[in-house]
């Protein structure tokens, strides 16, 4: 009588359970930092993600010959620990059989997750990491949606060229990680290249980062701009630093991160205003996008959606979702080679820009420099002028007259 | 005795078995949990037997990381070569600065080793043939399985000279430094000497440990090869399993290890808030380490937690 | 000369905040004999609680600062009493498990409830400074160099000169003796852990006030509060204020001298030769 009875529930439940949609799940992996002092940023990552496979899915998902089939996506927690990482990049393609892989933010992290990839022969592409490092190992399954820091500072100095009071003098800040180390040679070619003077070089360790003492060395040497490379912290660092020491160039401080994010800004509030930054990214209606309309769309529906606004970060790992499912329908077969050459010779318009990969594996897209003018970020210029910059700069006791 | 030898001879054949029937991300898993346990044995050496805690291990390890990195990265020397390189980088520095340090005592050991790896760490962040702070990337080789077998032959290696130490002179004079080290000396037993060995060969086994993750995950930077965590990690284990025994800090590095990746896989993002209330209530109730649990409840059962509580509380 | 003047005054505000930082550490090492791995967690709860004060509630954050400190001397008795109270006598380095057990599961707990988003405590008074002959001195570095060393020489007037205080050096010394003269060790080993919590509280308040917080902060900061703690002396506040000085300067002159990068090799190189140096010493005071 029991088993009866036990066996009747199993059936009603078996036939109750909803009709599975047609074709089996696709699968994309990644481990990105949720938790961890990466967290800050990672959490871009995983939203996006999130936000980007729910998307695909509800436009129909993915057409391989003919036959649709849903994206997945499985994630895990690296906890900002690069070693716990690795293994789970393993797990995801030996326990999970994850179909293809998505990148953790950070170079370091990149540069380790992507070896993952390249071992076990299945295309990762990551918008996390921009060291030319990455690229340059002769790697054949890896490709990247950050362009190269190399040319971070590329627009800046293109654009100090064209302003006035012209900039003569440059002190350059880095951070003696990857990223950064990559960022201050491209860019001391970049300055040699415009005729400017490097009057202060210096880097500082990532991991002890006391501005005072550059601080004053710029002060002494009264450079025209300031240009910074580092980490999101760091920088908040250095600006706190700069009012209380009371440090201003004549022309204008520009920081490769955290001017585009907003929790940066809030923090610092009002000190932040005057800075310059760049993204490779801002929301637009002139980037049309086949799964979010257009940019700026996309930034409306993340924002409601998930309670804050999306910085490059998101847009960028978007593009990494919507570069696979190009190229899984391109390839019209879920081949990690053929799909990996598909890939390599992508080239479509997104939210984030145009979608195109180098010979080494990494996109190539222009930064725009940004200015934080009243707490909003501002673009100002890519290739042209597209708002006027407020430059030069004034003083830190000149900005509290200004109030 | 011949019966422990003979069972322990199975278990690492067992063990070694495993890549061939597991799934590969047990292997991964694996491989670290054997290079931790190894790091933990070695520190069990000087930190278990002799008394003395070191919290800069990580200098060795990453004396080893390098070792193997330059040679193979700059010199494009074979593996072993880069191992051996960086083994006697390590046991190098272990006898140079293993005297003057050595006449430090608890706490004021414990930093200067400290000091030692952030120091090394710095140095070698300005060193160009080292990569400066950008690291090195060694060749890329697909034989996952050869890192397993090299993890665990280290771990067998490490624990059995930790089984010989223990029955030998050596080791009795090693505990002897422990319980009083004036003593000691007037009985005879050559302290220097005898802790600066004890050193050198942690540091031996370390480098080792280190060389392989180099090779095993193909980047090395200051930041990961002279990381200040695997100090607290080893210690960690070692405690935690039971310092000053053979298996003690195998076991609790095995398992302390095993307890994070399931929770980091499982919970994921409440992983390490298990993991630090395990790790709490563990130490509460059995402060002498799982070794000697293991061996105490089989005695007396549960109220040995109690007892415990209430020997060890203020 | 004027450069070195503004480095050495750089790096002297910014040692007596990292004296700050190790006088709590030092404190519960030397009298309670704990190395204290959530020492750098108890910093951040401290500036968490500055930086709320001043947000929701608008007090100013050095007002804020006694309110944290009780707020973090009662969080550090409760911790000693009843956690790692329970541990006392068991071997030595399990307090160094059960903290670091505690350190992991406060920084997940902090990140749950403040989020890793970047915090700054940011008064409107923040960028000021003072121009003394041509040598700047940012005002809330200052104002922090001068809590510091109030705060160390409350504490090194409160252990030598209170019943309390000299209760807690006694129990240090010798507890059975101490208990004999009707010293209560439950009570003074939660009270000096308390006071440590409380002064570790402070340096968070300030640091949030001169750099910035999240919930990761302490990972580093433990660290170096090991170091100046052992530099001074453990459980002498002047001393650890001073090996806090001697760090800041150090590191300062490096950084604008030699490279920013050689820091670390210098100022951890410093201290391996100090201790090898010192060795002598320490073993004829043992």
């Amino acid at each position: 009588m029991k088993i009866t009875i036990l066996a009747l529930g199993l059936a009603v439940l078996a036939a109750s359970r909803p009709a599975r949609a047609a074709g089996t799940p696709i699968t994309l992996g990644a481990a990105v930092q949720m938790t961890g002092a990466m967290a800050n940023t990672g959490r871009y990552y995983r939203d996006a993600y999130h936000l980007a496979v729910a998307q695909v899915n509800a436009l129909g998902g993915v057409t391989v010959a003919g036959e649709k089939h849903p994206l997945a996506l499985k994630l895990y927690d690296s906890q900002s620990d690069v070693n716990l990482g690795v293994r789970q990049y393993v797990e995801l393609l030996t326990e999970d059989k994850v179909n293809f892989l998505l990148g953790p933010f950070s170079s370091d992290d990149a540069l380790d997750d992507s070896s993952v990839a390249e071992k076990y022969r299945v295309p990762m592409v990551e918008g996390g990491g921009a060291s030319s490092q990455i690229f340059s190992r002769g790697y054949h399954d890896v490709f990247g949606t950050l362009p190269p820091a190399d040319d971070y500072f590329a627009s800046t100095i293109e654009m100090l060229g064209k302003l006035s009071p012209p900039a003569k003098t440059v002190a350059l800040v880095s951070a003696d990680d990857a990223f950064d180390v990559a960022v201050a040679k491209g860019t001391r070619k970049l300055a040699h290249g415009a005729g400017l003077e490097l009057v202060v070089d210096e880097q500082y360790p990532e991991d002890n980062a006391e501005f005072a003492s550059i601080l004053s060395r710029i002060a002494s040497k009264h450079p025209d701009v300031i240009l910074w490379s580092g980490h999101e912290a760091q920088a908040l660092n250095f600006i706190r630093e700069m009012k209380r020491l009371g440090v201003s160039p004549r022309g204008m401080a520009s920081f490769t991160v955290g001017v585009p994010t907003a929790d940066f800004r809030q923090a610092l509030g009002a000190d932040a205003d005057y800075a310059f930054g760049m993204t490779p990214w801002l929301p637009s209606s002139a980037q049309r996008d086949d799964w979010f309309g257009d940019g700026e769309k996309f930034a409306q529906l993340y924002r409601e959606k998930l309670g804050y606004a999306p910085d490059y970060h998101a847009a960028s790992a978007v593009a990494d979702v919507e570069t696979i499912v190009k190229a899984i329908e391109a390839a019209g077969s879920l081949d990690p080679e053929k799909v990996r050459d598909a890939i390599a010779r992508t080239d479509f318009q997104s939210l984030y820009g145009r979608i195109h990969f180098n010979p080494g594996g990494q996109i190539a897209l222009a930064q725009t420099v940004i200015q934080i003018q009243h707490g909003q970020v501002v673009p100002i210029y890519v290739q042209d002028f597209v708002h006027r910059p407020d430059y030069p700069v004034p003083g830190w006791s000149q900005r509290l007259a200004h109030k | 005795m011949t019966l422990r030898w003979l069972a322990a001879a199975l278990a690492c054949a067992a063990l070694a078995a495993v890549p061939l029937i597991a799934p590969s991300a047990f292997r991964q898993f694996g491989t670290e949990a054997l290079l931790l346990a190894s790091l933990a044995q070695a520190w069990n050496i000087l930190g278990g037997y002799a008394g003395y805690p070191s919290f800069g291990n990580s200098a060795f390890y990453g004396l080893g990381t390098y070792g193997t990195a330059v040679m193979m990265a700059r010199f494009h020397q074979p593996f072993a070569v880069g191992l051996a390189c960086g083994a006697s980088l390590a046991v190098a520095c272990a006898c140079a600065v293993g005297v003057p340090i050595l006449r430090l005592r608890g706490p004021y050991f414990a930093i200067v080793t400290l000091g030692l790896s952030a120091m090394l760490a710095a140095i070698v962040r300005n060193l160009a043939i080292a990569g400066r702070n950008i690291g090195l990337i060694l060749p890329l080789t697909r034989k996952d399985t050869l890192f397993y077998e090299l993890a665990l032959g280290l771990l067998v290696a490490a624990t059995a000279t930790v089984a010989l130490l223990a029955q030998s002179r050596f080791g009795a004079g090693l505990v002897a430094i422990r319980e009083n080290e004036e003593a000691a000396a007037v009985m005879g037993v050559a302290t220097t000497r005898y802790k600066v060995a004890a050193l050198s060969l942690a540091a031996l086994i370390t480098a080792i440990a280190g060389g392989i993750h180099a090779y095993w995950i193909t980047f090395v930077d200051p930041a990961s090869a002279f990381d200040g965590s695997l100090n607290v990690k080893m210690v960690i284990m070692a405690v935690f399993g039971g310092p000053g025994t053979v298996l003690g800090p195998v076991v609790g590095a095995l398992l302390l290890s095993g307890i994070s990746e399931v929770l980091a896989s499982t919970i994921s993002t409440m992983a390490s808030l298990f993991y630090g209330v395990v790790i709490v209530v563990a130490v509460l109730f059995m402060p002498k380490g799982l070794w000697d649990a293991g061996r105490e409840l089989r005695r007396r059962g549960l109220p040995y937690f109690g007892e415990n509580l209430r020997r060890y509380r203020l | 000369m004027a450069l070195f003047v503004q480095i050495v005054v750089n790096g002297v505000l910014v040692g007596g905040l990292y004296g700050l930082m190790a006088l709590g550490m030092g404190l519960v090492w030397g009298v309670l004999n704990i190395v204290n791995l959530t020492h750098g967690a108890l910093i951040m709860l401290g500036g968490y609680t500055v930086y709320y004060l001043y947000v929701r509630a608008g007090l100013d954050p050095f007002a804020a600062l006694p309110v944290a400190m009780l707020g973090l001397f009662g969080l550090g008795y409760v911790l000693q009493r009843f956690v790692l109270g329970s541990i006392a006598r068991s071997p030595l380095l399990n307090t160094l498990l059960v903290t670091f057990g505690l350190e992991v599961v406060a920084t997940y707990l902090a990140q749950l409830a403040f989020s890793a988003d970047l915090r700054t405590i940011n008064p409107p008074y923040a960028g000021q400074r003072l121009a003394i002959g041509g040598v700047v001195v940012p005002l809330v570095p200052a104002a922090a160099f001068g809590a510091a060393l109030l705060l160390a020489f409350g504490l090194w007037i409160a252990l030598g000169h209170t019943r309390t205080g000299r209760a807690i050096r006694a129990s240090a010394q010798n507890l059975g003796a101490a208990r004999l003269y009707g010293v209560n060790p439950r009570r003074i080993f939660a009270l000096t852990f308390g006071t440590g919590a409380a002064l570790a509280g402070a340096a968070g308040g300030l640091y949030g006030l001169v750099a910035q917080l999240n919930p990761y902060m302490g990972n580093s900061l433990t660290p170096k509060s090991f170091v100046i703690a052992i530099l001074g002396g453990l459980d002498r506040p002047l001393g650890v204020i001073a090996g806090g000085l001697a760090l800041g300067v150090a590191e300062a002159l490096t950084g604008a001298y030699l490279a920013s990068t050689y820091v670390d090799a210098i100022s951890f190189g410093l201290l391996v030769l100090l201790l090898v140096a010192r060795t002598s010493r320490l073993i004829r005071s043992a």
